[in-house]
């Protein structure tokens, strides 16, 4: 068969009314259904003809996936709710402006428009070997490409990888994982809540999927819990280009400080691994510190700790460190 | 002459169509009965077609046809045919499918089934020079006459080699200074030069290969009526797309009409038209149907042409007051697959901004597995001032020697004579750019942020050079004034955006005292009279086109003198031309130019273009006769002649950020001014040298194209993993400023200024980038992991002299 | 039903990639339908009649089967290969956990118990105990299941149907450790990078339904063993690998003492006096001392 891209095929579209219609709809057509959230990752596997699902069901309908509501003192944002609608919240703005922040590095002012804060916690993995339809283990194949030993791989994983080597691609999950959200899927039971960094697997779990959303689940909503409102935050992502552009390695970080002292810290790093990466260790060890520059550069190493390189991404180590180093820092 | 146009923004005449949408690309039509093409594009580097089942697609219902390769031209050797039964790029078209829509070519075109034989392939030019190692075609990777060939014998293929000595010079990371090149020149003596030398720098380079990206893919539709073709073709010329068509598909030039009346960019990839605008007007030849062949994003990628990386090695000698007095310069070149040659015209200008009087240059282009390459926006020059700049400045801080001091110790003067036949320039005022520059940089008082560290920050300061060539002469001029009054000027040159159609017509109206508002632009359509003209490229048509309208119009003016004179009395040099009217010097009888045109008509011979000058070119006659009995006829060449190169030089100034904790470089200022003689068009010269700087900018820093080194495939290609610069790589503040004096050999004294720019913008980054860092990273693009690796010791994720690394 | 796993390689070719897990679902289902087949089969049949024995002299109590380092191997082979296919199908199955470490890691494990179970049964154990053939004996067996009034053959140590299981596992078990060794080569392991190009793609095909092939046909020699294991008539055996010994009863009831000669004592059973094949038979391993002075 002659590879063909840039031309969608044809799909039966739904565009249901309610979460329940929704899963319905999945339910019927298990196995061959797609959802479709704001599409900017659905149209290039689209485009590609990579991915090509006879049905897709729009979620773009659903009232109850939209907006920002105020729930047990924290937000529930809508999976829908565009990332623009979350940037310019006021409440996220005040209370929780990591995420206000890091939605805000995603690609371009279009982008955000369309794109959903679902989506962009769920969207697949922007490996050029996965994205280019190669039969790697995240297509269903026996083979990662991307670790082969003089791979194209700059882009790729130092930590969490299993087989496969592509990182996580999303910009406001290492801040919702700072920010200790829960992501509530919907699927044939009762509404799971996860915890944001059980909500992103390796692939060591399951090799062709990012979140544990399965095929006829939906993630329906963000809750952001009031206990890191206002906490002191520190977001960066560093990137080849000042727009539209995936990160190549970006902090997310929320401490307690109280007299000046790290009471409490939640530090997430991502683009180095399959998922956001929380960094427990170094949260306990700058917790009941100042976060001076010495703790600062010792929660860096730390950060590191047990990385592996591939051919080309060594320099992921200490733009790692140095990005945790500058959170830890920035409580100074 | 009077100064009335010259000088002014005026709005293009395609700027309200362009700005609502109304603007016609080549796939805005749709004639009756048009059929959709799509490609089958080559999966791999390097194979051969064994065969095609194409009889699920053929019988899929709305498929109307297929184009194989044996039914478009080709020639021997690496020459590039629409369509190919041995492809030597992935991504290279194989065949055409047409159906009555787009989607259901596409489905047909999957439902074919080609057996392709997987052959050997190579992407690094080096691994081609090495012994042992694979060519880019089956026969060899040289092809060219060899050295005992008798008269008559044409080009052959064979293998070009160096020797194991020469890689072990290269793995220890010297020069192959004994290695063969296929082109060479050398000028004084450069081993002298540098044993006289107070300081010798020698360097690696690796210039990325990046993509043109034009705006709009190389779309193009055709359709054959009465014998004619008619191609609506994606090109940055127009005439000489025309001529170019009517070429690759065999028939008279006057049999095509070309229609291209907008072009979305084209960067040198689209000079005169395009590969694949062979493909609709054979096919739809072959099948009787308009064809449609819509290029997408992702085929523009493979399809739409590259710019050639260099890998080269450098040696520079100096003089302790900063003078570089010798250079020792080696280049191998990425020829893709049908070869390319920037580094002849990179050989050139290195010895035209460093002015060394000793020179040795070598070079090689191998051919490669690589997409094919193509003049883009300064070809070779680019890629050269940005690698050599941040050298001068290194050697400006070994010897102390300030570096504007350095790079103006180091400029031309207006006698230069540079390159390999010596060649002179027909104007050079590249220091006063400088200095202008210096100025609007505050260069005084930015030096001393050079190395300042704020935090995590440290501010690095860079001035660069980047000439190239502005202009060419000897095109045609016609126009016609009108029984309305209006001047209608016919343009041969394309639309490309950068406003040559109109802004090259300036000198016309000047001339014949017309306001703006009395002046038509014709152009787009082949159908309505073109006249001979420059290609749209090599930023050639300002300087071309102002030459050639400005002689055509003074042959207008001319005959309308004379017309007047014979209608009212007295001698031609009586009669003045203003607002549209001839008239006799202070005051008395005149005639609107409505009536000169009615009376030109009623004369004919000359006046209404039944008689044409005998040296015009023969591609303008067919267009003036058709044009004859219009109106009144100006139709000249340009024979104003000039000694040596037009070359407009842009001094590129530049201050950046840089975290040395990141690698990310934040580009705080940028200044750009140019010496390309009397400016036309302030904010069309001002967007264009802000969009080649913003160019160069993005091959500095980020553009770049990454393949697989197990199945040379490519994978940045598309535009957000090719990366060209985004809105916020753009810095805030951003200047820019012409030195404004005249070209003396040019009558409006203006040259191009489309190339240079991108030099400018590439190497004033690379160049602030070296000071912020205290070296000298001579490679590009300067990504944030090649800046930290190098910042924290690390080793380099790459070989030195790898390409198209991710 | 697919058998295989196809895909697309990078250059839009056709590559096998492996087995389709429709063969293992067909494993399972197999697997099943001869246990409860075999569970009915046996509930159905007549009971078996069992021909006296005498009891020659000299046959200890308990009889040495199998040495602790036998024991230690098989169990800890058992566990690896349990570990195995666990960790192979059960994500396959819908259960998702981190298993490619652990699947490896027992992978070495199997492997090193396999080549130490090599060498010992070359070197220290009756290696031909094991690899004869035993034609007669495989149709009486034959007769044997196909009427119970045929009696069971007695055998050597080792019976024919427990020969012909461990014939299956040492073809399917050097075939799914010699293709998984292999595949070693492309997993991130403390000890090397990932090598995908090691093999041409076809070739790697290849290997990875070798590796199917023998890991689905696993699932069916697992499943049938400890099926077995477990019957209650059968159970003497597999206490047997737990304590080493069997007693004379089932000695006597199922092994030929000429074939397996255990005899504790002075006198040798008369029946194999002489005998080249009982010298050939007895086992060093199993037997006691005096037992392999006995035979000597």
């Amino acid at each position: 068969m002659a590879i063909i891209r840039d031309m969608i095929p044809a799909f039966e579209l739904f565009q249901p009314n309610t979460v329940d219609d929704a899963l319905a709809l999945l339910d019927e057509h298990r196995g061959e259904a797609w959802v479709l959230a704001g599409g900017l990752d659905s149209y290039d596997w689209f485009k590609d003809r990579i991915k090509r699902p006879a049905v897709v069901v729009d979620l773009g309908g659903i009232e109850e996936l939209h907006g920002i509501t105020e729930e047990q003192g924290g937000l529930t944002i809508g999976a829908m709710t565009s990332l623009t609608e979350v940037v310019n919240h006021a409440r996220v703005q005040s209370d929780y402006s990591l995420l206000a922040t890091a939605a805000e590095h995603v690609a371009t002012p279009q982008i955000r428009n369309q794109g959903t804060l679902g989506g962009n916690i769920a969207q697949d993995t922007r490996c050029w070997y996965y994205r280019s339809g190669w039969p790697c283990y995240r297509a269903g194949g026996n083979t990662c490409y991307a670790a082969a030993p003089k791979a194209m791989n700059r882009e790729h994983a130092i930590m969490g990888a299993s087989r496969c080597v592509a990182v996580s691609p999303s910009d406001t999950a290492p801040a919702l994982v700072a920010l200790d959200a829960k992501m509530t899927v919907r699927g044939g039971g009762s509404p799971k809540d996860h915890d944001a960094e059980d909500f992103f697997i390796g692939p060591a779990i399951d090799i062709t999927r990012m979140t544990v959303v399965k095929p006829g689940d939906l993630l329906t909503a963000i809750h952001i819990p009031a206990v890191w409102a206002n906490a002191q935050f520190y977001y960066e992502k560093v990137r080849d280009r000042g727009s539209w552009d995936f990160q190549l390695v970006s902090v997310a970080a929320a401490f307690q400080v109280s007299g000046g002292t790290i009471t409490d810290a939640r530090i997430s790093v991502g683009g180095v691994a399959p998922y956001p990466v929380r960094l427990e260790r170094v949260e306990r060890l700058v917790t009941g510190t100042t976060g001076g520059e010495s703790v600062a550069n010792e929660a860096g190493e730390l950060s590191v700790q047990g990385a592996r390189v591939l051919r080309h991404n060594d320099y992921k180590i200490p733009m790692m460190r140095n990005l945790v180093r500058r959170a830890v820092r920035s409580v100074a | 002459m009077a100064e009335k146009l010259i000088g002014t923004d005026i709005a293009p005449p395609d700027l309200i169509a362009k700005i609502t949408g109304r603007a016609r690309y080549s796939e805005d039509f749709r004639p009756d009965n048009m059929v959709f093409a799509k490609l089958l594009l080559s999966p791999m580097p390097h194979c051969r077609v064994r065969g095609v089942d194409a009889t699920r697609a053929l019988a899929m219902e709305g498929v109307i046809g297929i184009l194989r390769a044996e039914e478009v031209p080709s020639r021997e050797g690496p020459r590039e045919a629409c369509l190919t039964d041995e492809p030597h790029y992935e991504g290279e078209p194989v065949l055409a499918i047409a159906a009555i829509t787009e989607e259901i070519a596409a489905d047909a075109i999957e439902a074919i089934d080609v057996d392709f034989e997987p052959l050997p392939f190579v992407l690094d030019p080096l691994d081609s020079l090495r012994p042992g190692g694979p060519t880019a075609y089956t026969d060899g990777n040289r092809f060219a006459r060899a050295p005992d060939a008798e008269q008559g014998d044409g080009p052959v293929w064979s293998d070009f080699k160096w020797t194991e000595a020469d890689f072990a010079e290269i793995d220890a990371g010297r020069m192959p200074s004994d290695a063969v090149a296929i082109s060479n020149w050398d000028k004084g003596d450069v081993d002298a030069a540098f044993a006289e030398a107070d300081l010798i720098l020698e360097e690696e380079i690796v210039h990325q290969s990046v993509t043109h990206h034009p705006m709009e893919p190389r779309t193009n539709m055709a359709y054959w009526e009465n014998g004619k073709l008619f191609a609506h073709v994606s090109t940055q010329s127009a005439q000489r797309t025309k001529a170019a068509v009517a070429g690759a598909v065999g028939i008279d030039q006057e049999d095509v009409v070309l229609i291209a009346p907008y072009c979305g960019g084209g960067f040198g990839s689209k000079i005169a038209g395009t590969t694949p605008m062979q493909i609709p007007a054979i096919f739809s030849r072959k099948i009787n149907r308009p064809v449609m062949l819509r290029i997408t994003r992702y085929e523009e990628n493979y399809v739409g042409r590259a710019r050639p990386g260099f890998q080269a090695w450098v040696k520079m000698g100096f003089r302790s007051d900063g003078k570089c007095i010798g250079i020792d310069l080696f280049i191998v070149e990425e020829g893709g697959a049908y070869g390319s040659g920037d580094n002849g015209t990179a050989g050139a200008i290195a010895d035209l901004i460093y002015t060394p009087e000793n020179m040795r240059f070598r070079a090689v282009s191998m051919y490669t597995n690589t997409p094919p390459k193509a003049a883009q926006r300064g070809p070779g020059g680019a890629q050269i001032v940005s690698m050599l700049e941040p050298i001068l400045a290194k050697a400006g801080r070994e010897l102390e020697v300030d570096a504007l001091q350095m790079r103006l110790i180091n400029a031309p003067d207006p006698d230069v004579a540079f390159g390999p036949r010596g060649s002179t320039l027909t104007s050079v005022h590249a220091k006063e750019a400088l200095e202008q520059g210096a100025e609007l940089f505050d260069w005084a008082g930015k030096q001393a942020l050079s190395g300042r560290r704020e935090g995590t920050k440290v501010t690095g300061i860079g001035v660069a050079l980047s000439p190239y060539t502005a202009g060419s002469r000897g095109f045609d001029g016609l126009m016609v004034i009108r029984p309305d009054g209006k001047l209608y000027v016919h343009q041969g040159i394309g639309n490309l955006g950068t406003h040559s159609i109109s802004d090259t017509a300036r000198p016309a109206a000047e001339i014949l005292g017309l306001n703006w508002d009395q002046v038509e632009i014709v152009w787009g359509d082949s159908s309505r009279g073109m006249p001979r003209s420059s290609v749209q490229a090599g930023s050639q048509t300002m300087h071309a086109h102002t030459r050639a309208n400005h002689a055509a119009a003074t042959d207008a003016a001319r005959k309308i003198r004379q017309i007047a004179a014979q209608s009212l009395g007295g001698s031609p040099g009586d009669y003045v031309l203003d607002n549209g009217r001839v008239f006799r010097r202070g005051g008395g009888a005149g005639m609107s130019f409505a009536q000169v045109a009615e009376r030109a008509i009623q004369m004919g011979g000359e006046y209404d273009g039944h008689e044409l000058p005998d040296d015009i070119h023969r591609e303008t006659v067919p267009a003036a006769t058709m044009l004859a009995g219009e109106g009144l006829m100006g139709v000249a060449k340009d024979n104003y002649g000039g000694r040596g190169g037009v070359y407009t030089f842009v001094a590129g100034f530049a201050q950046v950020e840089l975290d040395v904790e990141t690698g990310v470089v934040d580009i705080k200022e940028f200044v750009g001014v140019t010496d390309c003689g009397t400016v036309v068009h302030p904010r069309s010269l001002g967007a264009q040298l802000f969009g080649g700087c913003i160019q160069g900018m993005g091959m500095a820093m980020t553009q770049k194209w990454v393949y697989d080194p197990k199945y040379g495939v490519a994978f940045a290609n598309r535009l957000y993993t090719a990366r060209p610069p985004g809105f916020l790589d753009i810095p805030l503040n951003m200047k820019w400023a012409a030195v404004g004096i005249a070209d003396p050999q040019t009558p409006v004294g203006a040259k191009g200024i489309g190339e240079p720019p991108v030099g400018a913008g590439a190497a004033a980054l690379t160049t602030a980038i070296a000071d912020a860092m205290g070296t000298c990273l001579c490679r590009t693009p300067l990504t944030p992991d090649i800046i930290l690796s190098e910042l924290e010791g690390r080793d380099p994720a790459f070989g030195r002299l790898d390409q198209h690394v991710g | 039903m697919d058998l295989w796993r196809r895909a697309l390689d990078p250059w839009g070719q056709d590559v096998l990639i492996g087995v389709s897990w429709d063969l293992m679902w067909a494993a399972i289902i197999v697997a099943a339908a001869f246990l409860i087949g075999h569970a009915v089969w046996i509930k159905t049949r007549p009971s078996e009649a069992h021909e006296a024995t005498e009891v020659p002299a000299g046959i200890p109590e308990r009889i040495q089967r199998h040495s602790l380092a036998s024991r230690v191997f098989h169990w800890t082979m058992s566990a690896s290969m349990l570990v195995l296919l666990v960790t192979a199908f059960v994500p396959v199955l819908g259960l998702q956990f981190a298993w490619v470490e652990i699947h490896w890691i027992a992978g070495v494990v199997l492997t090193a118990t396999i080549i130490y179970h090599i060498i010992h049964s070359i070197g220290w154990q009756d290696f031909w105990s094991m690899f004869q053939i035993g034609f007669s004996e495989g149709v009486a067996h034959l007769k044997h299941i196909m009427s119970p009034k045929a009696p069971a053959p007695k055998a050597g140590k080792y019976p024919f149907d427990h020969r012909m299981f461990h014939h299956a596992n040492v073809v399917v078990g050097l075939g799914v450790i010699a293709t998984g060794v292999l595949m070693m080569v492309r997993i991130d392991t403390p000890f090397w990078t990932p090598n995908p190009y090691m093999l041409a793609d076809s070739t790697w095909g290849v290997v990875y339904v070798i590796h199917g092939l023998c890991g689905v046909s696993l699932i069916l020699l697992t499943a049938s063993h400890i099926y077995f294991a477990l019957r209650p008539e059968k159970m003497w055996i597999t206490w047997s690998m737990i304590r080493g010994w069997v007693d004379r009863d089932h000695y006597l009831a199922h092994h030929d003492p000429a074939k397996w000669v255990v005899t504790n004592g002075a006198a040798p059973p008369s029946v194999t006096e002489g005998t080249p094949r009982a010298a050939e038979t007895a086992e060093a391993e199993g037997a006691s001392p005096e037992a392999r002075s006995a035979s000597e």
